[in-house]
């Protein structure tokens, strides 16, 4: 219950700001990993992954919206993510 | 009392648009991948010739300006027009930033021979970061109109549905370079 309070309190605007940095730079850190390896693929794709929740949800602010608009949203970053990993995946 | 779910932000055409863009992305998208298959050695060693700290830089200006419209809309949901008006100005001028970076890096690679045509890679390359390019120019014009009729004090506290309308667009713009960001210039 305190950490969901807490992490309540700290989630606004402002840090999804920061969050959205702080990704870009492990993005750009793991750039440097030369290792043609599936899990920092894996990780980079999951990382976008979660900055595109990011954007769709608190800054176009589609929290709460109707389902089918969630519904195109979530489904096409899910859809582009799953098929770019499923590419690098037959390599 | 069952509960309704909130209106969708912006005009009703301007998401259509968004839709329709994001299905061309994302097809783009899927291509890169997809060719890549059969080409990843050329993939890999031009991906390396790709200049990521201009990528990552770019990547936080339009975070930075994404962020900029959400604070210009709740300063008008606010009633400070003044205060709205100056975030949607700080967005222009991180989004101004992120083309003149990435002129410099088209700039670049055209000064060192590589064009459209030198490969697959520098094909999509091009192809992607142009197209993106020209989206982000487009909303940076619909930003603008919106400021200046913002700093007028066209609008109100309860007059958003512009402001939201060309918020949706740039998140969008937002959202593309999310994925393009590592698919082009980091995943290997």
């Amino acid at each position: 219950m305190w950490l969901g309070d807490t992490v309540n309190k700290l989630y606004n605007i402002h840090t999804v700001w920061l969050m959205l940095v702080l990704l870009t730079l492990i993005t750009y850190g793991l750039s440097f990993i030369d290792a043609n390896g599936t899990a920092i693929m894996m990780i980079l794709m999951v990382v976008a992954f979660a900055k595109g929740v990011m954007i769709i949800r608190d800054y176009m602010e589609l929290k709460g919206v109707s389902l089918l608009w969630k519904l195109i949203m979530y489904g096409w970053l899910s859809i582009v993510c799953l098929a770019i990993v499923v590419a690098y995946l037959l390599v | 009392m069952k509960k309704y779910p909130k209106p969708i932000p912006g005009d009703l055409a301007m998401w259509f648009i968004i839709f329709a863009e994001l299905l061309v992305f994302g097809i783009f998208f899927i291509a890169y991948a997809v060719v890549r298959i059969n080409n990843v050695d050329m993939f890999n060693d031009s991906q390396l010739t790709l200049n990521r700290e201009m990528g990552a830089i770019n990547t936080i200006l339009l975070i930075t300006a994404s962020y900029f419209v959400v604070m210009a809309i709740h300063a008008l949901k606010n009633n400070k027009t003044k205060k709205s008006s100056h975030y949607l100005y700080a967005a222009i001028a991180s989004g101004s930033l992120f083309i003149l970076i990435k002129t410099l890096e088209f700039h670049d690679k055209m000064s060192a021979g590589i064009d459209i045509g030198t490969n697959t890679f520098y094909m999509f390359y091009f192809l992607l970061t142009l197209f993106h390019y020209f989206h982000v120019i487009l909303g940076l014009m619909i930003l603008f109109v919106v400021a200046l009729k913002t700093w007028k004090g066209h609008y109100k506290a309860d007059q958003t549905h512009a402001m939201e309308t060309a918020g949706s667009y740039w998140h969008m713009v937002d959202l593309v370079w999310i994925i393009m960001f590592p698919l082009i210039y980091v995943v290997r």
